[in-house]
């Protein structure tokens, strides 16, 4: 099994227990790594008191995000909600992209931190191989069609961002062990990710 | 001469008519109980919210044109309501602009394109995103406000004891007098202006990727303040007692920081950029 296989089967089996995950995970330090922030991240969230409770927003976000999905349908109401806006949707693959986004930025950092320290790590790769072009041309042509009086803004904010990607990353490049940097680069994905989901809002009309 | 003004004097009187023909208003109501959730979702136009005297939310809509309709769900103690742009409809004809009440503990989200959001005096989670709407929101205490715009401005005013997050990709942002346990502003290259104390005990966090950061505080402010821009300048003109070890490299010119005021009731304060320049002043200003 290769690191990509390896973060692959982590859909399946996030906790790497299955006897291919732990023969990998015995030889790449880089992936044990992740596996263990991965259950670190669990084991938190389980320990995740009520009062901690997200915001009212998380849940609206959710139960948009499952009304656009067809998971979930607004409750109808003579005929208004059933054409409702979400109803000619066509960017759906806007949402994984975006999500996607953001978790290859979270590799991508993870790696950063790793591969000064152990050389084996050159192995594992983030499975987005430039991740500032990730899906712009998608993007774009889903703006056009949508909202094609908000393409020139469009443009010029993915080209800004797909900038500071490449400034932040080049700055973790030089100083991998920069708290700031890998935050600036984690807050560049985010926003980038932020662009997906508005051109994703945005063709809602 | 005269027959020609007299006639171009008619047209933009049909087209003035004609538009106010077009335009209707409708008002609906909701009753709903304590710490009601409220959405308003609208691509083309404007949303103002503002609190309602009783436990009821109160709709007002003015509709562009009848390319256009309002949608309105209740179930149980949330109310939603869409603009339903109907086939033809445009930026123009699908517009509808709001006016919402709402009881003041209500959790709130807006949602528009383009036009503008507005919300004020309430203390409930405000919820504010659209990509080229302009955010202006003021005097909302003890709530999480989230705004999120591409290239609209951000305006947030007289927000205490807030949970305030901020993402921009290019407009400005401006605080002015926004404290509480969380302030954090994302922009990509959106400039940052920050009026306020930083209250107290509080996390502040402004970065901007190659916008600038100002941010002015009065002499009573007590902050741990680091400020870094890697490719920009920083400046300052507050008194900061400087730290003893920081974790980055304070080249000068590029970053300080340092402890202005008590210690004991410091926030943190931490401004970042890119390429953008930082300052942080002080102003003189009655406590």
């Amino acid at each position: 099994m290769t690191c990509v296989e390896l973060q692959e089967s982590l859909a399946e089996v996030e906790d790497g227990t299955t006897p291919e995950q732990r023969a990998h995970l015995r030889t790449c330090p880089a992936c044990s790594a992740l596996v263990n922030d991965l259950n670190l991240i669990i084991n938190a969230a389980v320990g995740l008191q009520e009062a901690e409770e997200p915001s009212p927003r998380v849940w609206n976000s959710i139960e948009t995000a499952l009304k656009r999905e067809g998971l979930i349908r607004p409750q109808k109401r003579a005929g208004s909600l059933a054409h409702s806006l979400f109803a000619g949707w066509t960017g759906r693959w806007l949402a994984p992209a975006a999500a996607m986004l953001l978790l290859s930025a979270a590799l991508l950092v993870h790696n950063r931190m790793q591969t000064n320290t152990v050389s084996e790590q050159t192995a594992f790769t983030v499975p987005v191989p430039n991740p500032s072009d990730l899906n712009d041309n998608d993007l774009m042509q889903e703006v056009a069609e949508n909202a094609p009086s908000m393409q020139a803004a469009y443009q010029a904010n993915l080209q800004q961002v797909n900038e500071s990607i490449r400034d932040a990353q080049a700055v973790v490049d030089e100083s991998p062990n920069d708290e700031d940097a890998r935050r600036s680069l984690l807050d560049a994905y985010q926003q980038k990710s932020m662009l997906f989901e508005l051109a994703m809002d945005r063709s809602l009309p | 001469m005269v027959k020609e003004r007299a006639t171009k004097l008619a047209g933009i009187g049909v087209i003035v008519a004609s538009t106010l023909v077009a335009q209707t208003r409708a008002e609906y109501h909701f009753a709903v109980g304590p710490k009601a959730g409220v959405s308003v979702s609208n691509p083309y136009g404007s949303i103002s919210v503002k609190p309602s005297p009783d436990n009821r939310v109160v709709v007002n809509a003015v509709l562009h044109s009848d390319k256009v309709e309002v949608d309105r769900n209740q179930t149980g103690n949330r109310v939603d309501i869409q603009s339903h742009l109907l086939a033809g409809a445009d930026a123009s004809s699908g517009r509808v602009d709001y006016e919402v009440q709402v009881p003041p503990d209500a959790s709130v989200t807006l949602h528009c394109s383009d036009g503008t959001l507005h919300a004020e005096r309430l203390h409930g989670d405000v919820s504010l995103e659209g990509a080229a709407a302009a955010v202006d929101v003021h005097d909302i205490s003890d709530a999480h406000v989230h705004v999120k715009t591409m290239n609209g401005a951000v305006t947030l005013s007289n927000i205490q004891n807030g949970h305030v997050e901020v993402d921009s990709l290019s407009g400005d942002v401006s605080l002015n007098g926004v404290t509480g346990p969380l302030v954090q502003v994302v922009s990509t290259s959106g400039r940052i202006n920050y009026v306020g104390d930083f209250g107290n005990s509080g996390e502040y966090r402004l970065t901007s990727h190659s916008g600038d950061i100002d941010a002015s505080i009065p002499e009573w402010t007590s902050a741990d303040v680091s400020a870094r821009s890697v490719r920009g300048e920083v400046h300052d003109d507050v008194p900061l007692q400087p730290k003893a070890h920081t974790w980055f490299p304070l080249d000068k010119g590029r970053a300080f920081a340092g402890t202005v005021g008590r210690v004991a009731l410091s926030s943190t304060v931490i401004l970042r950029t890119f390429s953008g320049k930082i300052h942080l002043s002080k102003r003189s200003e009655k406590q």
